[in-house]
């Protein structure tokens, strides 16, 4: 790979030490200078992604917290002016009822039993890939990874055609065998069945990731630690309990945490479904939710508020992240 | 034994049939003549390309394609290039507040993206960026620059101190060295972290759909969009969409599967 020769905008300059020194170098001056150039060195380095990273991340983020605080709209878009509201889209989002009764629990218990649901299989495809013999190890991996690869836009529409109420091949099946009347069943309307759909969607794509990181996880396992196991007369069942979890605890740590924030923050999945991109209130979560009061309702401010609710609770689950990761090794 | 044999086989058979169901669907209502009507036909009713030349043809899937394939590229050349400096910072040298370094780098990375597309539109719309590529570009580059900084780091601390030593004796500057020992030797991480920008900048769906708002800005991931009708939709054609979108990933995928869930594994364990 040439990347080497592309001149970014702030490449590093080598050789930085080497520049001409002065007639008679002082070697202590020396010293200083090379140490010097030795500790700017990775700030060079770091500079460019540093800055893409400020400049799209960073200042953005602190921006929707501003934007959370003004009532923004399509008139403060064309004017350019300010209008501070302080905590009024707080309140307002705080006392309304959809978040409670409907939003949220969209978000979280959606959240919650897609990674149940992922970590559960994840690990149960892990198992079975140890015990595989080598040949259909590999096809199985390799299949599994299909499955991961499948982009979330284009898997949204396989699935929304699997479950199409028309053509789609579970209301043909389920009509052929006479138990729905296909043209009065429509899935994407109801929000429990909506919501099934969409974890189907969530879990198969999302199972691969825990299934190979796990899988990985098992292969350095000590051979020894099950064999002994076995001969003390502990079954399949305890073995897993009382060995395989306890020792690779790291890696069921971070497969969920990691699981939890991506169910999170699920947005193509349910905005590209029938009925998701706002025209059945029922069925947002707090993604679709911001992403409506901004661009359909012009509510800029309102829809930041929402944001900034669901980054918190992100950022709640990340601290968690950190803390489990930290406790397992001292230093990074 | 052998209803242990059997058990084994009912599971793998589940496990296939689960993982490759929706893919297999995808491709087989792609060029079945008579995908609107299929219902729960398990084969095509037969074999045509015509919903790959509407789309192709008829529907601009060639612009959206090639818009795609451009912002990907754009993003995976300079994330590559700019992740691989970073993480040769955070691997090779002891600086005051590098671990608050990574770890911003890693917590930016739980950002939600539904909270960073409200700003970005308003800035990207300030700069008279809307509607363009490259804003596209410097966007998913943000995006893909944490993956990449966390993957690469683990791969150049891979890499022996000694062998960097070694050019130095050899009289190499650090530049030279960089260049000639430390690059061919993290190309791998490299390839792996070129793939996931590729991906990042392929699949995403927000960013794209709020951004662009001229049909030829189009990318692949929003102009199968168009495909859905209002009240009925040509299913042939959105699979045969989701299909060209698809395939390309696909391969990736299984090019690096073993990389991948080395360096997964590496970094869930060994950090």
């Amino acid at each position: 790979m040439a990347t080497d020769r592309a001149t970014g905008p702030t490449r590093p300059r080598p050789g930085r030490e080497a520049g001409p020194d002065r007639p008679a170098p002082d070697p202590a001056r020396r010293a200083r200078r090379a140490r010097r150039a030795r500790a700017l060195r990775p700030w060079l380095l770091l500079a460019p992604a540093l800055t893409v990273l400020a400049v799209l991340l960073l200042w953005p983020l602190l921006r929707v917290v501003l934007l959370s605080f003004q009532d923004y709209g399509l008139r403060q878009i064309y004017t350019g002016e300010t209008h501070w509201t302080g905590l009024d889209n707080y309140t307002t989002l705080l006392t309304d009822s959809a978040l409670w009764t409907t939003v949220l629990p969209n978000t979280v218990v959606f959240a919650a039993v897609c990674v149940a649901l992922t970590v559960i299989t994840g690990t149960l495809v892990a198992l079975l890939l140890q015990r595989l013999g080598r040949t259909w190890r590999i096809i199985c991996s390799t299949v599994v990874m299909t499955a991961w690869a499948m982009p979330a836009v284009t898997g949204t529409y396989v699935w929304i055609w699997i479950f199409d109420p028309l053509g789609g091949i579970v209301s043909g099946g389920l009509d052929a065998l006479g138990l729905i009347e296909p043209r009065e069943t429509n899935w994407f309307t109801d929000r429990w069945s909506f919501y099934a759909i969409a974890t189907l969607n969530v879990v198969h794509h999302g199972f691969p990731f825990v299934a190979i990181t796990v899988f990985a996880g098992l292969l350095t396992i000590p051979r020894e630690l099950p064999e002994a196991a076995l001969m003390d007369g502990a079954n399949a069942w305890q073995r897993f309990w009382k060995i395989t979890v306890p020792t690779i605890r790291p890696v069921f740590t971070v497969v969920t945490i990691l699981s939890t924030i991506w169910d999170f923050k699920v947005f193509a999945q349910i905005y590209l479904m029938p009925g998701g991109s706002g025209s059945n209130p029922d069925i947002f979560n707090l993604g679709v939710w911001s992403y409506h009061q901004s661009f359909v309702k012009n509510e800029y401010g309102m829809g930041s508020a929402i944001a900034v609710l669901l980054t918190v609770l992100l950022l709640a689950i990340t601290v968690v992240y950190l803390r489990a990761l930290f406790k397992e090794r001292d230093d990074l | 034994m052998t209803g242990r044999r059997l058990g084994l086989a009912a599971a793998v058979t589940a496990l296939l049939v689960f993982s490759l169901f929706p893919v297999y669907w995808m491709v087989s209502s792609a060029v079945d003549p008579g995908a609107n009507t299929r219902g729960a036909a398990v084969l095509p009713s037969g074999f045509t390309l015509d919903h790959f030349r509407y789309v192709l043809d008829t529907g601009d899937f060639t612009t959206y394609l090639a818009n795609s394939a451009l912002v990907g590229a754009g993003t995976v050349l300079l994330a590559g290039l700019l992740s691989l400096f970073a993480a040769v910072a955070v691997a090779r040298f002891r600086f005051r507040m590098r671990t608050k370094v990574l770890l911003m780098i890693l917590i930016v990375q739980m950002v939600p993206l539904e909270a960073l597309v409200i700003p970005l539109f308003l800035q990207m719309s300030d700069l008279g960026m809307l509607n363009s590529l490259l804003g596209l570009t410097i966007v998913y580059l943000a995006f893909s620059l944490p993956f990449g900084i966390w993957t690469l780091r683990g791969f150049v601390a891979a890499v022996p101190q000694e062998i960097e030593e070694a050019a130095y004796l050899d009289g190499c500057g650090w530049w030279r060295m960089f260049r000639s020992v430390l690059l061919p030797l993290v190309a791998p991480g490299l390839v792996a972290t070129s793939i996931f920008a590729f991906i990042v900048a392929w699949n995403e769906f927000i960013f794209a759909f709020t951004f662009m708002q001229n049909d030829s800005k189009y990318t692949a991931a929003v102009g199968l969009h168009r495909f859905f009708g209002q009240y009925s939709t040509d299913w042939g054609a959105v699979m045969a969409g989701s299909t060209l979108i698809t395939v390309p990933v696909l391969i990736f995928f299984v090019l690096v599967q073993r990389r991948l869930a080395g360096g997964l594994a590496a970094g869930a364990i060994k950090g």
